[in-house]
């Protein structure tokens, strides 16, 4: 997969900006950033098909030891017979960019942090779309991670084991739970033969909806 | 039989897939396969036994994911789960068809990134590694395969090497673009794991047979080990799990890799035993075709191999040798100082860095251990280890992610009896000093001389030729003007005689001379006219990399001049947007984000203004007006760090004025800034630091991951009341309450502020800090108030 350019409009969203002209000098910076982003990342996913379960806890997946636990996965995957498991990432290549930055020019490291968590989004959205379109013509719901709502961010490790991420997208998770490289995604993605309901695809109905720290941060998680 | 008769053989037979043979035998992704071992014996015995009878001469026991961290849920210690393995193994040989087959200890990556990305550290690795290596001491040989990252490997080698004697063969696994997931290049890796004295390195996993020719290819032009080579059975299908390739496809795949001079083959991912089958059947119809390679003279990172086959710029500035401004920082552990001083010197042209960080009252060791570290995380260029300390040496040795050049040996019996066994254990190039017990011989034929002792012993450790780097030595040229020519002719000798490559310091020549970089660019480039290959120079003086450019164009070494033209070719450098023809100022500097013209502006200041009046007139005013456009959203964050960047620039002028001329800086007190334990999200951490450090704070930066007792113990030892914690992450912010709970309990006079996107005012006070800072704006603002009210002294 390659990106041509990133979301600069999202990455100044990331870093505070709330609207206006963005100075030329920024401008200017992002646009080294971005080349230098786009120059070193390798993005990548993995993906796999599962048919489901429910059960007392929550959703197994079958034919592997991974259960999704919590009332919100079991809500997000209702109606649905199986669900895609997918892990993304922008690769090790954008640790480094930021990371070399971050010892003389924080401004840039800032840039390149936002820059390339905007990418990561757009990564997700074209393996969502190819996923789709392998997988054929169902219906699907939106991308929800461990650590949304209340699946538990416990589940990182498993679902990396089961998808054997580390070995084909070089993806790893550390005892704090948190994913490296660092701009990675885990997501489950439900296929149902059914319409799936609308209500189901936004904050309202997210039993999270006031603790949630990615909605604290004015983004959101689907729909 | 062991494994170097097993070489005697025309071929040498791996075994497949182990995952998907036990999956068909009930194992679920996503269980842990070792624990099978103890659960399942009898499965796992059969399994062997098909790879035997299929023909392999090594099976793999059922190890790949035994080591401390993936077996820790499963309730199995390492040292059972190996033992049991290796056993199952054992008996399956035992009963099988082959009884001579050999048992390999299969060890795969941890599961956790090494540091600078991950939170691993590489005594960490070594140590995990160390404990399956001892438990798997009834194998007949070591597997590491399917690594990713090379110094995550190297860990591993030293590990079987100094707790082991077991052969060793090493895999790695590299994607289409020829490098692994985390950047490794084949040379490099072939180069690194050579020198480290390992027994057969090869690829595995990832792809099938047919993408990883190219890799295969590049793998034998870079090493004379034999050559592994263990490929998927193609692409899996994300829908069905299963693979591309038959076993009479992939065998006839396999085949062509006999041509390239590959000894030994096996399967991975997606294989069973009738693939092994099927390549050990097209084996006994071939014949080996043995390499004849010879390995150039190259040193490496771990990304990026220098080799060298023509001028090599060694750049210089890492090293305190006569410079203040220098010592201060390794004297107050500022390693973004020297990290700094890297990256410049890389955009300078610099394709090799010297590191040297001696210093009286430092631990140099220590220190040097951190400049490796922190340096190879951030610059690909290889690195020169720079030391006259033989164990300070052998820490950055161990420590180094790549093969480096050690600087350096000379031709006194103890340094070649110090410093060579190091070389050759951890596989470096060196640089011999043409000088011995008696001093620098005068002449070229003592020099010369000199360069052949080292040779010739380096030679009985082993080292191979193209890895001694002769220093010819240059001396000052006002004091002895008969020398500059000595130099150059033992230098010609060396080259052309013993055939070594050159390494030369040029820089003294011009002591004491006027205008000293005419004579030392000139210098320079006779040098690079009588065969220096690795000139050690400042980069960043444009007048010596010119030299070297411009020799290379004049040797045919820069093809049609590309490289000159890339350099040279575009003088009009990228105009900033400063205002035609009139003057810009500091402010103006400070709110447009030109770091160079500040730094330019405050260096013409200084001549005329006292050094706290530009901080206390221009900076901290200029700072706090941005503080306060960020505030109340005139600005937004990048626009307040560029500014913030800046300052940094003008102080760092001020701090290099002020270290010239002996001035104490003044500081307005000692803060620690912190990303607690666990976590690794260091930017908002970093944001605060800079601004802080504008206001004129020392800042003690302990980084990321910080363990609660090194907060403590910095603390006490430095005396520093004010601690900034920082998390990102709800699964880290016990330990930011750990971290305070230990500060509180070991009576630490500070106060603590903590920030991170997760923390609220109310959970701040609730884990017992004394402020939550919302931004970086705000830190600065607490700093103000803590040693106002509390701490006046500092």
């Amino acid at each position: 997969m390659q990106l041509d350019s990133l979301n600069r409009a999202e990455a100044f969203r990331y870093m505070g900006h709330k609207g206006g002209e963005i100075p030329e000098n920024i401008n200017a910076l992002a646009d080294e950033c971005e080349g230098k982003l786009l120059a070193a990342i390798r993005p990548n996913y993995v993906w796999r098909v599962f048919d489901i379960e429910k059960t007392g806890g929550g959703i197994s997946v079958s034919g592997t030891s991974l259960a999704l636990t919590g009332n919100d996965i079991t809500e997000h995957l209702r109606g649905c017979e199986r669900c895609a498991l997918m892990c993304a990432t922008l690769s090790i290549g954008a640790d480094s960019v930021i990371r070399a930055y971050e010892s003389a020019e924080m401004e840039k490291a800032v840039i390149a942090d936002c820059l390339a968590s905007a990418a990561i989004e757009q990564v997700c959205d074209i393996a969502e779309r190819e996923i789709q379109a392998a997988v054929g013509d169902y219906h699907y719901t939106w991308r929800f991670s461990p650590g949304y709502g209340d699946l538990p961010l416990g589940l990182q490790r498993q679902f990396i084991e089961v998808l054997q991420a580390q070995k084909r997208i070089g993806v790893t998770v550390t005892d704090s739970l948190i994913l490296i490289p660092r701009k990675s995604v885990t997501a489950v993605i439900g296929i149902s033969t059914r319409e799936i309901s609308k209500g189901r695809q936004g904050c309202s109905s997210c039993n999270m909806r006031e603790t949630c720290q990615f909605r604290k941060n004015g983004k959101h998680c689907g729909g | 039989m062991d494994f170097n008769t097993l070489l005697n053989k025309e071929f040498i037979c791996l075994d497949g897939g182990m995952g998907t043979m036990l999956q068909a035998r009930g194992l679920k992704p996503g269980e842990t396969p070792e624990a099978w071992n103890l659960e399942n014996p009898q499965k796992l015995i059969d399994v062997h036994k098909e790879y035997i009878a299929a023909g392999a001469d090594i099976i793999y026991a059922n190890t790949f994911g035994a080591n401390r961290y993936k077996l820790e849920h499963c309730g199995y210690s390492v040292e059972r789960v190996i033992r049991a393995g290796i056993l199952n193994a054992k008996r399956a040989v035992s009963e099988s068809v082959n009884p001579n087959a050999l048992v390999a200890l299969d060890i795969g990556p941890i599961g956790q990134l090494l540091e600078p990305t991950g939170t691993l550290t590489f005594e960490e690795a070594y140590d995990i590694y160390k404990e399956q290596v001892t438990a798997g001491r009834e194998a007949d040989v070591i597997v590491f395969e399917t690594m990713t990252d090379l110094y995550e490997l190297k860990a591993a080698v030293l590990a079987a090497k100094e707790n082991s004697s077991l052969p060793i063969i090493c895999t790695m696994t590299f994607e289409e673009n020829m490098r692994t997931f985390t950047g490794c290049a084949v040379s490099s890796m072939a180069l690194t794991l050579e020198g480290l004295g390992v027994d057969a390195i090869g690829i595995n996993c990832s792809l099938g047979p047919e993408e990883l020719f190219p890799i295969a290819e590049e793998l034998c032009k870079w090493t004379t080990l034999p050559v592994v080579l263990k490929p998927n059975a193609g692409l899996p299908d994300p829908v069905t799990n299963q693979y591309s390739l038959s076993p009479k496809r992939f065998a006839e795949l396999m085949e062509k890799f006999v041509s390239l001079g590959v000894k030994i083959f096996g399967g991975c991912c997606g294989t069973n035993p009738e693939f092994i089958r099927e390549v050990s059947a097209m084996l006994k119809t071939r014949k080996f075709s043995p390499r004849n390679v010879t390995i150039l003279a190259a040193c490496c990172s771990a990304s990026k191999t220098v080799e060298i086959n023509r001028p090599r710029i060694i750049g210089e500035r890492i090293n305190p040798t006569g410079k203040k401004r220098f010592k201060e920082a390794l004297l107050a552990n500022d390693i973004d100082y020297i990290l700094g001083q890297a990256i410049e010197q890389v955009r300078g042209g610099a394709d090799i860095l010297d590191i040297n960080v001696g210093l009286p009252g430092i631990d140099e060791g220590a220190m040097m251990v951190r400049a490796v570290k922190a340096v190879q995380g951030v610059v690909d260029e290889p690195l020169q280890l720079d030391s006259t300390i033989p164990e300070v040496l052998e820490k950055a040795l161990r420590v180094y992610n790549g093969k480096p050049i050690v600087n350096s040996v000379n031709g006194e019996e103890k340094s070649l009896q110090s410093v060579l066994p190091l070389v050759k254990k951890y596989g470096a190039a060196v640089v011999g000093l043409c000088l011995d017990e008696n001093g620098i011989p005068k002449t070229a034929e003592g020099r010369f001389n000199i360069a052949k002792k080292i040779l010739d012993r380096a030679e009985s450790f082993g080292i191979r030729r193209e890895d001694v780097y002769i220093d010819c030595l240059t001396l000052t040229v006002s004091a002895e003007q008969t020398a500059a020519m000595e130099t150059l002719n033992a230098l010609r000798r060396v080259k052309n005689e013993l055939r070594l490559k050159t390494v030369l310091g040029v820089s003294n020549i011009s002591f004491g001379l006027p205008q000293r970089v005419i004579v030392t660019q000139n210098f320079l480039t006779m040098a690079l006219a009588y065969g220096l290959d690795l000139p050690i120079i400042n980069p960043n003086v444009p007048e010596m990399t010119a030299a070297v450019r411009a020799f290379n164009v004049l040797s045919c070494h820069d093809e049609n001049s590309m490289e000159y033209v890339r350099c040279y070719g575009n003088t009009e450098s990228a105009a900033s947007p400063a205002p035609a023809n009139t003057e810009i100022t500091l402010d103006y500097a400070l709110a447009n984000g030109l770091k160079s013209e500040g730094a330019k502006i405050t260096e013409k200041l200084l001549e005329t203004t006292d050094a706290m009046d530009i901080i206390n007139k221009i900076l901290i005013p200029a700072l706090d007006k941005t503080g306060a456009e960020f505030e109340s959203g005139k600005i937004f964050l990048p626009q307040l760090i560029l500014s913030a960047g800046v300052a940094q620039s003008c102080f760092e002028v001020i701090k290099n004025h002020l270290a010239k001329t002996g001035t104490k800086s003044v500081s307005k007190g000692k803060i620690i800034v912190a990303t607690v334990k666990g976590d690794i999200h260091d930017i908002g951490k970093n944001i605060v630091k800079v601004l802080l450090e504008n206001y004129g704070y020392d800042v003690i930066d302990l980084g990321k991951d910080v363990d609660y007792q090194a907060v403590v113990d910095c603390a006490i030892e430095n005396d520093v009341h004010l601690v900034g914690l920082s998390a990102l992450m709800t699964t880290t912010l016990g330990s930011m309450e750990k971290t305070i709970k230990l500060l509180r309990e070991n009576n630490v006079d500070c106060k603590v502020m903590v920030g991170g996107a997760v923390l609220t005012p109310e959970y701040a006070a609730k884990i017992g800090a004394d402020y939550y800072a919302k931004d970086a704006k705000e830190s600065c603002d607490i700093a103000k108030r803590v040693f106002e009210e509390f701490y006046p002294q500092g």
